[in-house]
């Protein structure tokens, strides 16, 4: 009963800890009760860590994770250090899915608009007000890459954004946009990690994550720190990839789900994946209000073959070839989304909430 | 980096209690104008630190900021251009802000702080 975690993951008991493991994907929800039996996952076994494992053998744990917490962000940053020109060249300065009539055929030129529906819809139902005298004065854009939301949001709302990314890349690029859009006055880019976002707390009207959710490898951080962020009143829109909600009688997605995902995580840096139902758990045990889900899949479902077929041009084709290795293997990994969403493995998921006016012992 | 994002920006370092205001280290610093928009200064306004803004904007060597400003000032011209140069128009391009408990060093390159924290920081 005393068999090691192996070095990439570590105790389930606690949602604050990193919930990776070999197959990539969390095979617990959160505040389930640990149960004292071993549960194998393939090569990969673990048990309740508290009761068996000595104080030394969670420092090395300990240290592997932070090791592969570092080899992850690393990752991040070089892959959208080496991937956001091309992706600009052609998909323009919004690096987020576009949100498209179900079963409609969609071609590049569609992007842009789709893009800026899938933020106006994203707004409308997080119930953002259309009046001015309610719009958000300060937005933060947790994820930002090139700034596409941040430019956005400053032009519809008049607001300051403050976008942060991993990417040194793309924050000077996003910066370079903003004055080239006459917008250096309203927005700023920081490298920084979302997990330990450089603000005081209870700053920004808007925490907005548009898709940089699937790169948190400790979901309650992430969510305590946009919670933490946002200001009494303030809106929280996450906007992300997820996996389908468990079913109550499964502790886990089945072998062949948590593979696909594990393939497509190794192509996109992505660490473990959650569903929008184990979200929802963590904004409700952090007090917050009026928390709204849904399943946007649909609507973003004909992406990908555009992005296939994007990539098959003679332009998508040589700029791949151009870009690098690590935004290559990114791309081969574009038929692995389309089975992911066919197959109902992947979501496309909106979780919104707002912090309650009243906050105590802040 | 604008006087406006560094009165957003705290160090939150592992044990320290008020990481804000960061200090500001200079190594470079460029005037770059901005349009004024009235309605944004005021927006502004009231979400800034002015203390803060204050001693930030004399680290940046600009010293034409009253050390105490309400909003009635905001209808005299004069007060606007001042404040709106030293939040919008002030840029630190290289140098380094400043962790006030801990003097640790966040690096700021080609306009851009880099907040990321080191694994003991954490």
């Amino acid at each position: 009963m005393s068999s090691l975690c192996c070095s990439s993951h570590t105790s389930l008991h606690h949602l604050q800890k990193n919930l990776y493991n070999r197959n990539g994907t969390i095979t617990t929800t959160p505040f389930r009760s640990t149960s004292s039996s071993v549960k194998t996952t393939g090569s990969v076994s673990y048990n309740r860590v508290s009761a068996v494992n000595t104080r030394e053998q969670e420092m090395v744990l300990e240290a592997g994770i932070e090791e592969n917490k570092k080899k992850l962000q690393l990752g991040i940053a070089e892959f959208y250090d080496e991937s956001s020109g091309i992706w600009e060249n052609i998909w323009g300065d919004h690096m987020h899915h576009g949100f498209y009539d179900p079963d409609s055929t969609v071609s590049v030129s569609d992007h842009r608009l789709a893009q800026i529906r899938m933020i106006e819809k994203s707004l409308t139902f997080a119930s953002l007000s259309e009046e001015a005298s309610k719009w958000p004065k300060s937005v933060v854009d947790v994820g930002c890459g090139i700034g596409g939301s941040s430019r956005y949001l400053a032009k519809k709302y008049g607001a300051s954004c403050v976008g942060i990314t991993l990417s040194p890349v793309q924050a000077q690029r996003a910066n370079a946009l903003a004055a080239a859009q006459g917008l250096a006055d309203k927005v700023s880019f920081q490298v920084a990690d979302a997990l330990e976002q450089p603000f005081p707390d209870n700053q920004f009207d808007l925490v907005w994550s548009m898709e940089s959710g699937e790169h948190m490898p400790d979901k309650a951080k992430f969510v305590g720190e946009l919670a933490r962020v946002a200001a009494p009143g303030g809106t929280i829109i996450i906007v992300t990839w997820c996996h389908r909600d468990l079913r109550p009688d499964e502790e886990s997605l089945q072998p062949w789900e948590k593979n696909l995902l594990k393939k497509i995580c190794d192509s996109f840096y992505l660490p473990a994946w959650c569903s929008t139902a184990d979200y929802v758990r963590l904004l409700e045990t952090m007090s917050l209000q009026d928390i709204k889900s849904a399943d946007w899949s649909p609507f973003v479902a004909p992406f990908w073959p555009a992005v296939i077929r994007s990539a098959l041009t003679w332009k998508g084709f040589t700029s791949l070839l151009r870009s690098g290795l690590k935004t290559i293997k990114g791309a081969l990994a574009m038929p692995l989304m389309i089975e992911g969403f066919k197959k109902g493995v992947i979501k496309f998921a909106i979780i919104t909430c707002r912090k309650p006016e009243d906050v105590e012992g802040e | 980096m604008r006087l406006l994002t560094h009165n957003m920006l705290s160090s939150n370092i592992r044990g320290v209690v008020n990481g804000f205001p960061l200090r500001i280290e200079v190594g470079k610093v460029v005037e770059k104008n901005v349009e004024m928009n009235g309605d944004f200064l005021k927006n502004m306004f009231v979400k800034i630190d002015w203390k803060a803004f204050v001693e930030a904007s004399q680290s940046m060597g600009y010293t034409e900021l009253p050390e105490e400003a309400d909003l009635s000032m905001l209808d005299s011209d004069e007060f606007l251009n001042r404040f709106h140069h030293a939040l919008l128009e002030l840029h630190l391009e290289e140098g380094a802000l400043v962790c006030p408990e801990t003097g640790r060093r966040f690096p700021v390159s080609k306009g851009i702080p880099n907040m990321l924290l080191h694994e003991d920081e954490v």
